[in-house]
């Protein structure tokens, strides 16, 4: 699905004819590996976003647990626990034989929060997928970003039974800063996933060229 | 449902038999060194290990070792191995400081630059 914005000339070429997919051979030695954070609120479609691009795969983590969790995850009988299982997902995405792109679905609830920070060490940037129905799920997602200066877009996940919304009103609720693209996606689809993709890509192109 | 003869009595999702920071002897931080990156990329120099290294390798060692054959990252380490990413770091280390495995640069010392590099995502991802 189409943005609602009109393209914008990045700093970037425009692609080189479709015959040339393979990339010229690279020694192995120069393999990087990056990383791109998925986020918004629970149940938003993170998870089904990196599973339409990507094979979804765990990974297990053990960590401390906060008075964050106190009420939610029941501590009854195991007073000394204080570190817990967080199983996060991620997607590997090989491009060519020296880039790999890693998708990392961030975890959404406010308990995880003290997990971004690491997660987003070093991040090229993120995509915030949005719930009309629930738009403030991802206001922390958004408020982070933001304060981290962190390259995102918003993807809205067109929800079949969700109503439809312009990009334009979408912006405005969440109050965004003009350079944040807004896109419509839908997360089950590969060739949607990868529209909101390359929108981040060049997004983080032009926010890098400005620096 | 068939279920492996070795898992019989132990049901599906009981978790680990073992507690995850047994097999790095209680550590739950690398000896020396920062912590990896979820991304940061590791392979195995191919070097000869010294059979006192060779001896206090455990059997989470060498799978991790034989996973870095080719350039892997520390994120793929631990989905293949299902330990968790904290024991993983740990046994990484172990393996750097004998000199079976070795950091990749993040930057490559080549002349790519980051322009190149974002570019090189857009058109292998224009390409899928």
């Amino acid at each position: 699905m189409a943005s609602a914005h009109s393209k914008t000339a990045g700093p970037l070429a425009e692609p080189a004819p479709p015959a040339a997919p393979a990339p010229p051979a690279v020694s192995s030695g120069s393999f990087t590996a990056h990383k791109i954070l998925i986020a918004g609120g629970f149940g938003s479609g993170k998870t089904t976003l990196v599973g339409a691009i990507s094979e979804v795969r765990p990974l297990r983590t053990e960590e401390t647990l906060t008075t964050a969790s106190v009420g939610l995850d029941d501590l009854s009988g195991v007073d000394g626990k204080t570190t817990t299982t967080v199983a996060l997902d991620f997607g590997r995405i090989t491009l060519g034989h020296s880039v790999a792109l890693y998708l990392f679905g961030l975890p959404g609830q406010e308990r995880f929060s003290f997990m971004w920070d690491e997660l987003s060490y070093g991040a090229l940037g993120a995509v915030v997928l949005a719930d009309v129905r629930r738009l403030s799920d991802c206001f922390p997602s958004v408020n982070y970003f933001e304060a981290q200066r962190l390259p995102f877009v918003v993807a809205i996940n067109c929800f079949d039974t969700a109503p439809r919304y312009a990009a334009g009103e979408v912006r405005a609720a969440l109050d965004l800063d003009p350079g944040v693209p807004v896109v419509l996606c839908d997360a089950r689809d590969l060739a949607s996933v990868k529209q909101v993709l390359i929108k981040l890509v060049e997004t983080i192109s032009i926010t890098r060229s400005r620096q | 449902m068939t279920v492996p003869p070795g898992d019989r009595w132990r049901p599906r999702g009981s978790g680990p038999v073992v507690r995850p920071y047994a097999v790095t002897g209680g550590r739950t931080e690398p000896a020396h060194g920062e912590l990896l990156d979820l991304v940061t990329v590791v392979v195995a120099t191919g070097q000869p290990v010294t059979a006192d290294d060779r001896m206090r390798q455990t059997p989470e060692h060498r799978a991790i070792l034989a996973l870095c054959s080719s350039h892997v990252t520390v994120a793929d380490l631990a989905a293949d191995t299902g330990l968790p990413l904290g024991v993983v770091r740990v046994l990484l280390a172990d393996l750097t400081a004998q000199g079976a495995v070795t950091v990749s640069p993040e930057r490559p010392p080549s002349q790519r630059t980051e322009h190149d590099v974002l570019q090189e995502i857009l058109n292998g991802l224009r390409a899928l």
